[in-house]
């Protein structure tokens, strides 16, 4: 699927994974969406795939046969991005590909392919409702994830309005930082929205993810003001020498606590993302570090204190 | 250690066991007594059953089967030695302290002098045969048994086009793995015995009830003098056996006694004494009466005859409960002392073995792990929840004591209480597997299509595998043909031939696939072999159904089946007035046939990415060299992923051969339906299919039962589950039982809400009217293994909250990141 840049944004957006069985994103068994795009830039990002609006190529070379086994890509290649590398994996020169994406069709075992596909509303939601029947057992339905789902707000919104006319239980992940009309919109046809703090303190925050947090608070203030009885789910990735620390995490708790309708997670960090940076050509902002369990228990045991658990 | 203690599997897994037991559990006695079996390093073979059978046998040549068979077990019940084991509180086995296996030379005979005369040679044969005892069988036992076998009478009426299929025609003790038999390897197909009857009225009863049966016949009728009292005789001598074979421990029990100098073990003894004094001539007294006459019949049942993964132990929870809850409120018994009895005879079940003579090789091979199945929860005779405290003690017991033995089956239906779906998906969350589900919103509808009344298909129990059973409406126990799918596949390309068979015509000739033009040519090339091959399984069941009633009878089975009794008639006969025949033929390879020929369709006939010839070059070298095609055939779309393009092909498969059973079957007075029920056979059946075109290679095992081929279901298992349904024709009645493994990642199932996902998606299988499901709890092994053969684990997800990625797309230090963890926290 090539990229296309003239398409009803109202009805096809550009979705990079649709996941059945989730489980940790809402409650009972679940569909994820996960839609491209993201204004933020987190250091610690797993799913850096996201991050760009538009498609994206992706080059695993664990899955690469090998340029001495196949060099089917090679062989399609249009504009000669791709060339034979180091121990016989391929060489991809992003400043030349344009995405054609004629080498995805021509790898044989799916080493490359492509982040992001033009999907309609009726297409997302025809897969999501194939796990329909688990859904109505389990209380699940369908999550919105990303990147950052409101990036694509139109056809965020109608996945969203269209997933309530089907009578599905909807849920949205989202990291807060986008107009307020737009997230009050969607509001209006979700079971639950899970709302990432990352920190309080705005310079960090702009440090670590490239924008301040101003709005995304104020975002959290409206939305629980104007919708006090949507569930609300904070979250908060705990970074190693971001906000690892029990003042970071208590300023959220304060900010939060007193707050209708809110239950707070931790997520610890971990690296499994890592992968995809290269898998895209880039580098890992983050390097090698390590959460230390202890100080994550400890910071556990904080939010326990202030959120008794269920 | 020396080299020569190579451990059978079955004993790995008891050595895995019981270490893990010794960690976490304080059940002291069944504790000591696995400890006592472990002393005897390797399993032994008792030849004594075989020497008493044989011996009886010689000597009531001419007479009717029936009566034969009945006076062997009570030569049996006469001489075979007679155990008190230490410590247990149940007695019978049918062989020596240890581990042990026991000889059916009716089955086997024919063959068994070459296969012990191996043995003392072979130092790495996980079994041990006294000196004396090979000698026995090589001179005495096998030479009575030459020529007398059902398996050689098989093998000559087979007709020609039949045989080839089914044994190599030069040495038919050699299997095809084509079209196999199963019936020569045990005299009968799982079973369920009427183990109510005997808590009832125990054998004392039923002799009863034969002798006034006696008492009725007319004595001028030639059927009655020649056939009914043959047959009530018979019964009468067999009742008379096993509580002769009772009170001979009751005996030995008190004489032990005599000399125990520990008052508890003494006090012990002498209640076993009392105990087998009273059953199972008569009904038992209290819970602990109950199970020693259950497992005394159990036990009987091994002895007399082969049972396919052994007799099972049908509705335990149902049959007990009055005993149990009666003990309870009287305060005869606690929670704790029940579970102790009920442990003593799981711990009991896990010293015998399933021992097989392969006629392969010509050795003995490791006894098969055996299925006596117990079932749990399910419905009442009258519709309404059947679960009780009992079912939840066996859930405990399961849960604390993760024994293999017994294999636990939860019938679950629509109205399931919350409470057993919690228990039942805790027990899995311990990760032992168990127990599996059986799912009645399936196999109700079914019996009922097939004639059973609301009563019998609301009490069934579960049996082998993965079947069921009604005692007293059931009457079939033949054993039934094993084919192989992906062997028709292999035809489909090689024109009836087979590459490890080479130039023999093997099946019918269907053209060069390499110029077939269309997917039809292919598609109907595949059918003719198909249906070929279940043509000759049914030609078998024919000779089969016939030979059976020649050379087994089944005494105790009849004893307990109310039809049987009422028609004076042998269980292992053909026709039983009032019978429900349920037999089944089995499909091996679905997977693999399904993904391959999605892969041929779609690349060749429709995106024409590929020709037939491309494939076949892959295919002829084994892949080597060709990964790139390879790869290609594995990521067409393939069965497991609730994929409309592959699942449409599978229930194609599965209706051809519905729609064969449904003309055929009637033929032979069977419902002979479609099952998909592996055991372990899609391993030696994947042994004679060469490289095959969904990018499985040559003679690697085969997808197991209904499952996805190996790591070919990449979207999870809900995914898993939708397939299974949507390759499932539901207007035919003609299917049975399909067996469906999912793997689960221990995140999965954190906490509550793990918990609560997990009954939900139990539910939701019912609802869809799965037949079987069974969970494996992702472990440590089962990455180290991954990180091993990443091709076979491709499905294998990682999963944390916002984010997951396929295991073997991590780099190896993010790998062994999450194998340490995952033993402490969630993957």
């Amino acid at each position: 699927m090539a990229l296309s840049l003239n398409y009803d944004k109202n009805k096809y957006g550009h979705v990079f994974n649709i996941q059945q069985f989730s489980i940790h994103d809402g409650p009972g068994i679940r569909t994820l969406v996960f839609l491209k795009g993201c204004p933020l830039q987190c250091s610690w990002c797993s799913n850096p795939e996201s991050q760009k609006p538009q498609p994206e190529l992706g080059y695993n070379s664990n899955k690469c046969l090998g340029t001495n086994k196949c060099i089917r890509c090679i062989e399609v290649c249009i504009t000669g991005a791709i060339t034979n590398g180091t121990e016989n994996k391929i060489t991809i020169d992003r400043a030349v590909c344009t995405n054609c994406l004629l080498c995805v069709d021509a790898c044989p075992s799916g080493a490359l392919n492509v982040y992001g596909n033009l999907m309609s509303i009726d297409q997302v939601l025809k897969e999501v409702e194939k796990d329909s029947i688990f859904y109505t057992r389990s209380g699940g339905g369908i999550s919105l994830s990303g990147g950052e789902p409101l990036s694509q707000p139109d056809f965020a919104i109608g996945l969203l309005k269209e997933a309530k006319r089907r009578r599905m239980n909807t849920a949205m992940e989202t990291c807060g930082y986008t107009d307020w009309a737009i997230l009050n919109e969607a509001c209006q046809y979700l079971n639950l929205i899970i709302f990432d703090i990352k920190s309080m303190d705005s310079k960090k925050h702009k440090r670590y993810t490239h924008v301040s947090n101003e709005l995304i608070l104020e975002n959290f203030n409206k939305l629980c003001n104007k919708y006090p009885d949507l569930p609300k789910l904070v979250r908060t990735p705990v970074i190693p020498g971001f906000n690892d620390n029990e003042t970071d995490i208590q300023a959220i708790l304060d900010f939060i606590k007193d707050k209708p309708n809110v239950k707070y997670e931790l997520l610890p960090y971990h690296r499994l993302g890592t992968p995809k940076y290269e898998y895209i050509g880039r580098d890992y902002p983050l390097g090698d570090i390590k959460i230390d369990d202890e100080k994550m228990n400890s910071l556990k045991e904080l939010v326990e204190k202030t959120f008794a658990k269920e | 250690m020396s080299s020569c203690c190579v451990l059978s599997p079955q004993e790995v897994r008891l050595e895995e066991e019981l270490k893990g037991i010794e960690q976490m559990y304080g059940r002291e006695r069944a504790f000591k007594i696995l400890k006592e079996v472990q002393t005897y390093r390797r399993p032994i073979i008792d030849v004594e059953r075989a020497k008493y059978f044989t011996e009886s046998m010689k000597q009531t040549e001419g007479q009717p089967l029936v009566l034969r068979w009945a006076k062997a077990m009570k030569h049996i019940a006469e001489n075979i030695s007679v155990y008190i084991d230490k410590d247990n509180l149940l007695v019978g086995r049918a062989g020596c302290p240890g581990r042990y296996g026991i000889l059916y030379p009716e089955l086997d005979g024919d063959f068994l002098d070459l296969a012990i005369k191996e043995l003392p040679k072979r130092v790495e044969s996980p079994f041990n045969i006294s000196e004396e005892d090979a000698q026995l069988v090589v001179e005495d036992i096998a030479p009575f048994w030459k020529g007398k076998t059902y398996h050689e009478a098989l093998a000559k009426a087979l007709p020609e086009e039949t045989l080839k299929l089914t044994y190599d025609p030069k040495d038919p003790l050699k299997s095809r793995f084509i079209v196999n038999e199963t019936s020569s390897f045990r005299s009968s197909l799982q079973w369920v015995h009427d183990f109510e009857k005997v808590l009832k009225i125990g054998f004392k009863g039923i002799k009863e009830g034969a002798q006034k049966q006696l008492a009725t016949l007319d004595p001028f009728s030639p059927v009655d003098n020649m056939e009914k009292r043959p047959y009530l005789e018979a019964i009468i001598i067999e009742c008379d056996a096993i509580i002769l074979w009772a009170k001979r421990h009751a005996r030995q029990a008190a004489e032990i006694a005599e000399t125990e100098t520990d008052p508890q073990r003494k006090q012990e003894l002498l209640t076993i004494a009392e105990i087998c004094e009273w059953v199972p001539e008569n009904p038992p007294r209290n819970f602990y009466e109950a199970v020693q006459s259950q497992w005394f019949t159990q036990m009987f049942s091994r002895i007399e005859q082969k049972t396919g993964t052994i007799v099972s132990n049908g509705r335990m929870d149902q049959y007990f409960y009055p005993f149990y809850i009666k003990d309870l409120e009287e305060g005869r018994i606690t929670e704790e002392k029940a579970l102790e009895l009920l442990e003593c005879m799981w711990v009991s079940m896990s010293q015998f073995i399933d021992l097989y003579v392969s006629p392969a090789g010509g050795a003995i091979n490791e006894g098969y792990a055996h299925w006596e199945a117990v079932t749990i929860g399910g419905q009442t005779p009258d519709g309404k929840d059947a679960t009780n405290e009992l079912t939840y003690l066996f859930l405990r017991s399961k849960r604390e004591f993760p024994l293999n033995y017994p294999d636990l089956a939860a019938r679950i239906h629509a109205r399931s209480p919350e409470r057993f779906l919690y228990e039942v998906a805790e027990t899995i969350k311990e990760g032992s597997g168990f127990p599996k589900i059986i799912n009645d919103e399936e196999v109700i509808p079914l019996a009922l299509s097939k004639g059973a009344n609301f009563e019998e298909a609301f009490d069934y129990a579960v049996s082998g595998c993965a079947e069921h059973r009604m005692p007293n409406r059931d009457t079939y126990t033949s054993g039934c043909a094993y084919i192989n799918f992906a062997a028709a596949l292999e035809m489909t390309l090689y024109n009836g031939k087979m590459k490890l068979y080479g130039d023999e015509q093997l099946s019918v000739p269907t053209g060069d696939a390499r110029e077939f033009k269309t997917w039809d040519e292919l598609w109907n090339a595949y059918l003719t072999h198909q249906t070929n091959f279940i043509k000759h399984a049914f030609i078998q069941q024919h000779n089969i159904i016939r030979l059976r009633a020649l050379h087994f009878a089944f005494p105790l089975g009849s004893a307990l089946h109310d039809l049987c009794m009422k028609n004076c008639i042998d269980l292992h006969q053909p026709v039983i007035e009032g019978g429900i025949n349920f037999g089944y033929f089995e499909c091996i390879g679905y997977g693999t046939v399904i993904d391959s020929l999605a892969a041929i369709k779609k690349l060749v006939f429709e995106d024409k990415k590929l020709t037939m010839n491309e494939i076949f070059e892959a295919l002829e070298c084994n892949f080597e060299g060709k990964e790139d095609i390879k790869e290609m055939l594995k990521n067409a779309p393939r069965y497991g992923n609730n994929d409309e393009y592959a699942d449409t092909i599978g229930r194609d498969i599965d209706r051809a051969a519905l729609e064969f059973t449904k003309d055929y079957s009637h033929e032979l007075g069977v419902h002979l339906d479609l099952r998909y029920v592996p055991f372990t056979s899609h391993v030696p059946f994947g042994r004679v299919v060469s490289a095959t075109p969904n990018g499985r290679k040559a003679w690697t095992p085969l997808a197991d039962g209904s499952s996805a081929s190996h790591g070919a279901d990449v979207n999870g298992p809900t995914a898993v589950l939708l397939s299974n349904f949507n390759t499932k024709n539901y207007n035919f009645r003609e299917r049975a039982a399909r067996l469906l493994n999912i793997k689960l990642s221990p995140s999965t199932l954190v906490g509550e809400e793990g918990l609560r996902n997990l009954v939900s998606f139990i539910r939701t299988a019912c609802d869809l009217r799965l037949w079987h499901l069974q969970f494996n709890v992702i472990n440590k092994e089962t990455l180290l293994k991954a990180q091993k053969d990443p091709e076979g684990y491709r499905n294998l997800l990682v999963r944390v909250a916002g984010y997951s990625a396929y295991f073997c797309d991590l780099s190896p230090d993010l790998q062994n990141d999450i194998i340490s963890r995952t033993e402490h926290i969630n993957i």
